[in-house]
């Protein structure tokens, strides 16, 4: 069982849990390549997808894994909810939780929003992520891509790459990549990656190529515009990150080794990597999401574990 | 109604009794007698262990949050509050709706302020309205009784400031700044450092503090004038402070208490009651601090009672609004802090010569016949704080469920 009952972020989970996680995660990715693509593991339990800032692929990767699961599912999404008119995240959320819900799946643009909700609700808590602090179901799919791909993540090198400093990935990903062994570097430029970062017991590299000859993974992220403040911008164009930060596959074929190439998407394409990296044999982009769901189905079945009326 | 303190020591130096064990008898907000052995029976009586008597403590800083948002205090609760935080003269900022800004608003809160015990100063506005761009009319406040000139934590540009020190030199008027160039980090949720890092949380660097310090001390090293810093939280703000006394300059300096209890490390746990402004920094800043305080650099500690209800306060920690309602707390948590380092009589400054001197305002002494503008407390007691003795009309606060050193008695 897991040794926590919400899954708020990836610095509260031991290294067993994460294995926990991923074995079961095996046996539900065994469960997706049959014809039926279903389990009836949760059919007492109802799930609401609480998501307060836009996302599709997350929400679609939940949703999918609760259905899978044969969980009952609801969605809500801010634009539409009364989150504009002033109530309070409490209070939106005790409404649901009112309709008898078990488990929340929460996207929210705040950090620590899942672990303030943990306080005061008594449902379970999955954060799909909080603002620029954690997004663990990410770390850990990536993470278990990664397994999947080289047998194991301990001892092996990984580079996140672009904007640290505005991701939720990236923290994630340092803790669960550290906790299962592997060495983290990151790389960007000078303003996207927080002057404090490397207390967090990683490698800093302004140079990707350096950093690329220096790993095994490479996980390019998202350059998110939307996240960055208003005001004086943290790079001048894209096309002046691209100049710097951008993998092509001459870069890609030049390095001294070959070198697998990840990201979380959805892809820019043309900025941090071109298209023919993003498809080439090297990216397991499209794994990464194939696991997803096998990863969301093992943390919401671990879970739904913990929940009180099913331990009685 | 008679107050009787029995056998306290008296912490005066103005007063011949300083230093001796005494009974004080408090009547019509006389002084009426001092001796050993008095009785009065129909006086409230007063004992502790260790009781000690001293000058009314003086809070520089603080916010009532009346006229206009009287929903998170007012000057009836907020008096009661300072009162029980032992503090006898209060200065409340402009921060209210409408803003201090003139004659009629400063009139308005010492009119409508009363308090047996508290005496309610006012801090006017620097700006007009504090919105940064014209000065108010800071002679006719002043004339009107406003005791320094603040936008509380507002921006206040190199113009404004500038031409608000040189133009308060007309009839002496004291300038309090909070120094905090907020452009520097916008969104700025708490300390930038190493627990920003690991929370994903927007930090507030050092430098953004630093560089205001700077700024205004050359300012005042160009205008000359009066200037108070009313909250600082690093060490390179003390040590600057520091030179800048050496130099002779006529700069002084506060804390907030809270500032001593915390580091950036209490908000691991997302508790909005841990945010505040400037923001709780590291171990080391806080040992600078404590340093800063015994050699004199910080002349003294204010509360920043910052008054906050639930909807504005229990929230997503990005959401919730910086402050604490501190003024119940102010000293026992000052004294909890700094117990292990200074002995009470070093601490006892902090809460009246140090804050009178910086206003300029003179505290009469401990004597037969003076007004009993004094505070009554014992370092040697605790106090537990809980939401059912407390007096503010706002819960935000860390301390609420703790106990802490040192007990208010009058």
């Amino acid at each position: 069982m897991l040794s926590v009952k919400h899954l708020l972020g990836i610095k509260d989970l031991t290294r067993e849990d994460i294995e926990l996680i991923f074995s079961q995660a095996d046996e539900f990715k065994e469960v997706l390549s049959r014809p039926i693509k279903k389990v009836p593991s949760l059919r007492d339990i109802t799930v609401a997808n609480l998501f307060f800032e836009n996302s599709t692929r997350t929400r679609l990767s939940f949703e999918l894994a609760e259905k899978r699961l044969s969980a009952d599912v609801v969605n809500f999404a801010a634009s539409s909810s009364s989150v504009k008119k002033g109530e309070t995240l409490v209070d939106t959320v005790n409404n649901i939780l009112a309709m008898k819900v078990d488990m929340v799946v929460m996207r929210h643009a705040s950090p620590g929003a899942g672990i303030f909700l943990s306080r005061h609700i008594n449902a379970s808590i999955v954060n799909a992520g909080d603002g620029t602090h954690e997004h663990p179901t990410q770390a850990l799919l990536d993470a278990y891509s990664i397994r999947e791909k080289l047998g194991s993540v301990k001892g092996k090198k990984i580079v996140i790459v672009g904007d640290i400093t505005h991701s939720r990935v990236a923290i994630s990903n340092i803790y669960c990549l550290q906790k299962l062994g592997a060495e983290v570097m990151v790389c960007g430029p000078t303003t996207l990656i927080p002057k404090h970062i490397t207390s967090l017991g990683v490698k800093v590299s302004h140079n990707l190529r350096e950093a690329l000859e220096w790993c095994d993974v490479a996980n390019m992220l998202r350059i998110q515009l939307e996240r960055q403040d208003a005001g004086v911008r943290y790079f001048p164009t894209l096309r002046e990150y691209s100049l710097q930060f951008g993998l092509d596959k001459k870069l890609l074929d030049s390095l001294s080794k070959k070198i697998v190439i990840m990201h979380p998407g959805p892809i820019n394409r043309g900025v941090e990597i071109t298209s023919d990296v993003a498809d080439s044999d090297q990216s397991i982009i499209l794994d990464q999401v194939e696991n997803g769901v096998a990863i969301r189905m093992a943390v919401i079945y671990l879970l739904a574990q913990r929940i009180e009326k099913r331990v009685n | 109604m008679k107050t009787l303190i029995k056998s306290a020591l008296i912490h005066d130096p103005n007063s011949t009794h300083h230093g001796k064990r005494r009974d004080v008898l408090l009547d019509k907000g006389i002084i009426a007698q001092i001796g050993t052995g008095l009785a009065d029976p129909k006086a409230k009586l007063i004992e502790g262990n260790g009781l000690m008597v001293t000058a009314g403590w003086i809070d520089l800083k603080a916010n009532f949050c009346d006229p206009g948002v009287e929903y998170k205090e007012d000057l009836t609760s907020g008096m009661a509050a300072a009162s029980r935080g032992g503090f006898r003269k209060v200065v409340l900022m402009p921060s209210t709706w409408p803003v201090i800004d003139s004659k009629a608003t400063v009139e308005y809160i010492l009119r409508n302020a009363t308090h047996p015990q508290v005496e309610v100063m006012v801090a006017g506005s620097l700006s007009d309205k504090m919105e940064g761009k014209q000065l108010s009319e800071m002679y006719d406040m002043h004339s009107a009784g406003a005791i320094a000139f603040t936008d509380d934590k507002k921006n206040v540009g190199t113009e404004l400031m500038s031409r608000a020190l040189e133009y308060a030199k007309n009839f002496g008027g004291l300038i309090m700044s909070f120094p905090y160039e907020k452009s520097l980090s916008p969104h700025g949720q708490m300390n930038e450092g190493a627990v920003s890092v690991s929370l994903g949380m927007k930090g507030i660097p050092h430098v953004s503090e630093e560089m205001r310090v700077q700024r205004d001390l050359e300012l005042l090293r160009y205008h000359g004038g009066r200037l108070h810093f009313m909250l600082i939280s690093t060490s390179k703000s003390v040590e600057l402070i520091r030179k800048a006394k050496k130099e002779g300059l006529q700069v002084t300096c506060s804390i907030a208490a809270h500032q001593l209890s915390f580091l950036d490390e209490d908000l691991r746990t997302f508790d909005s009651n841990y945010k505040v402004l400037p923001p709780f920094r590291t171990k080391e800043e806080r040992k600078a601090l404590i340093a800063g305080i015994k050699d004199g650099t910080i002349d003294a500690i204010c509360s920043d009672h910052t008054p906050e209800d639930i909807e504005h306060k229990v929230r997503e920690f990005e959401d919730a609004e910086f402050g604490i309602s501190s003024i119940e707390t102010a000293f026992p948590s000052a004294w909890t802090a700094l117990s292990p380092h200074m002995d009470i009589a070093d601490v006892i400054p902090l809460f009246t010569s140090g804050p009178a001197k910086i206003l300029g305002i003179s505290q009469p002494s401990i004597s037969e016949g003076n007004p009993a503008s004094i505070t009554a407390f014992t370092p040697t007691e605790t106090t537990a704080f809980s939401k059912d003795t407390w007096k503010s009309k706002s819960y935000n606060s860390p301390f609420l469920g703790k106990t802490l050193n040192g007990k208010v008695m009058f």
